[in-house]
């Protein structure tokens, strides 16, 4: 069978020339997945830093949910990856044999070392909380809650003050390695010099910059939907104030996108005929329409009202859910617009594939909403063993 | 409050400690369990994957391989100017037609307008980068009309495919017609 046969259905039409290795996507809807999950993980963990490091007193509320919400999405952020190579059996290797000169294989050291970080300060900061519902369960509960606090009841002020030293001392070291996680994820595209959509040193930067406003959102739309879904009172402080930092970053982020576009077409190199044929050939909607005019700049505008006007509480518990998934989904399209944008032009710089995702199959949508789904699932199940908010502690601890 | 807990209270982190040391080792131990025996003997690779890879079977052959059953498209494909073209280059690889000698599958062929666009593949004059010596570049409909024949016409309509010029050079014998093509 021939290889137009095989990806038929992802292939749409070839306009110009189209070097033969150009003519599929190789990387499709799991490896825009890849670096969405990936970023929405560094970004929540940076709020929970933002009120553990940096002492943003308001942010309390929210600062342990946004752990636990960035593990069950860590806990999945592989998924894509293994999905769309195969062989997860296979996954495991980079351990035994390490190669310290692969790009590729660098995201799986980066990431163990994360996890393991981050379930480590889980524990440390839950530990409270775990020692009560400890004495408080019987049967299985109780043995699991032991082991989640070590199997030590000591809450003496000694105790205490030794975690914070180590909740201090990793939530500090957390904050690199986020940045490293994501920022790797951003130079992973940016160090592939033959295409000129992705060969640019700002690529970490702006990575970076979009995880931290997908992670936010995700954590703003999250605390709303679950403490209204819950019946729950709302902490309208906390989410000005994270809303105010989601527009700060959001300012960078859209700024730094908007830079390298314009700095491509300034300097006019040689590829910037590909890029602009690009940009306004088979990526306008998802780009120009999309990405940019109506899920960069409504939100831009929508948060800089709520954070320069005093609205009433409730406007600003309307608008923050609507702007959080507006962004959340802008984020999306970015990653879409970036990873397979890239591979819509071909190396010839004088020819253009274009691509729809297949529903079924492996890396099809359908994978990809189940992709997604199972870290809200996962949530869900880590929200059973740690309580995401305060209030739920029991007293007797 | 645990004023009473038994546990001093620093046990838990010492306990974490000796953990994350047995994991280091269990870690070390497996390592050693499962590297592949012939890990690094020729470099960071697995040494008997060069026996894996020649157990590859082979999709793409010479077209010798194909000339071994289509006798008449030899003869025709060797003396004409495309005598260089791989017959896989349109018909796709030998391995999904014949496989341990036995016949597997049928290769596609390609007909109307599929030929036209299989030609402009290296012919368009699009492409800038192709040698335009050794190579024909024409554009579509320009060659079509400079030729006096309708748009709508296929390249195979005038060139035999295994020989794209045989039927234009006898048409011009007949014709008597003497300058270079």
């Amino acid at each position: 069978m021939s290889g137009a046969m095989q990806h038929g259905d992802t292939i749409l039409a070839l306009t110009n020339y189209v070097f033969p290795n150009d003519v599929y996507v190789h990387w499709s809807l799991m490896i825009v997945l890849y670096p969405y999950i990936t970023g929405i993980v560094a970004g929540a963990f940076i709020v929970s830093s933002l009120y553990h490091v940096f002492g943003i007193r308001e942010l309390q509320p929210i600062s342990r949910f946004s752990l636990v919400f960035a593990l069950a999405f860590l806990c999945c952020a592989t998924w894509p990856l293994l999905l769309h190579l195969g062989h997860p059996e296979r996954a495991l290797n980079m351990f035994l044999t390490p190669n310290p000169t692969s790009a590729m294989a660098g995201f799986g050291y980066i990431y163990s070392a994360y996890l393991i970080l981050l379930v480590h300060e889980i524990l440390f900061i839950y530990r409270p909380t775990m020692v009560g519902l400890w004495m408080n369960s019987t049967g299985i509960p109780r043995k699991l809650y032991a082991f989640l606090s070590f199997y030590n009841d000591n809450l003496s002020d000694e105790a205490m003050k030794l975690d914070h030293k180590i909740i201090n001392f990793l939530a500090g070291l957390g904050i690199p390695m986020a940045c490293i996680l994501h920022g790797y994820v951003g130079f992973i595209f940016g160090g592939i010099k033959a295409n000129p959509l992705w060969a640019t040193p700002l690529m970490p930067v702006i990575f970076l910059l979009s995880a931290c406003v997908s992670g936010i959102s995700g954590i703003i739309f999250s605390y709303i939907l679950i403490r209204k879904v819950t019946g729950k009172p709302i902490d309208v402080t906390c989410i000005r104030t994270s809303l105010k930092f989601l527009w700060g970053f959001f300012i960078l982020d859209f700024v730094f996108e908007m830079l390298e576009v314009f700095s491509h077409f300034y300097m006019s190199t040689h590829h910037w005929h590909v890029l602009e044929s690009l940009l306004w050939g088979p990526l306008y909607t998802t780009y120009w329409l999309l990405q940019v005019k109506i899920f960069s700049l409504i939100p831009f505008f929508l948060l800089g009202a709520v954070c320069l006007i005093k609205f009433k509480d409730r406007v600003v518990l309307f608008v923050a859910p609507i702007v959080s998934l507006m962004i959340l989904i802008q984020v999306l399209l970015m990653r879409w617009n970036v990873v397979i944008g890239g591979q819509l032009m071909s190396n010839s710089t004088r020819g253009q594939v274009s691509f729809v995702p297949e529903w079924l199959g492996r890396e099809g949508i359908l994978a990809a909403v189940v992709v997604m789904a199972a870290p809200v699932v996962i949530l869900f199940l880590l929200g059973k063993i740690f309580p995401f908010w305060m209030s739920e502690e029991p007293k007797d601890s | 409050m645990h004023n009473q807990s038994r546990s001093k209270y620093n046990s838990h982190l010492i306990k974490l400690i000796v953990a994350l040391i047995v994991a280091g080792g269990l870690g070390y131990f497996a390592r050693q369990v499962f590297m592949p025996a012939s890990m690094g003997t020729y470099g960071h690779y697995r040494g008997d994957d060069i026996v894996d890879q020649l157990n590859v079977p082979i999709r793409l052959q010479t077209n010798e391989s194909c000339f071994q059953c289509h006798r008449p498209i030899r003869q025709i494909h060797k003396e004409g100017i495309h005598n260089s073209v791989s017959c896989e280059i349109c018909h796709g690889p030998f391995g999904d037609h014949i496989q341990d000698g036995k016949k597997v599958g049928v290769l596609p062929v390609k007909k109307g307008k599929e030929i036209t666009q299989l030609c402009l593949r290296c012919h368009n004059k699009v492409i800038q980068a192709r040698p335009r010596k050794s190579i024909k570049m024409i554009g579509l409909p320009e060659h079509l009309e400079q030729k006096g024949v309708r748009v709508d016409h296929t390249c195979d309509q005038c060139h035999m495919v295994h020989d794209p010029l045989l039927w234009i050079n006898q048409a011009k014998r007949m014709m008597g017609i003497k300058e270079a093509i």
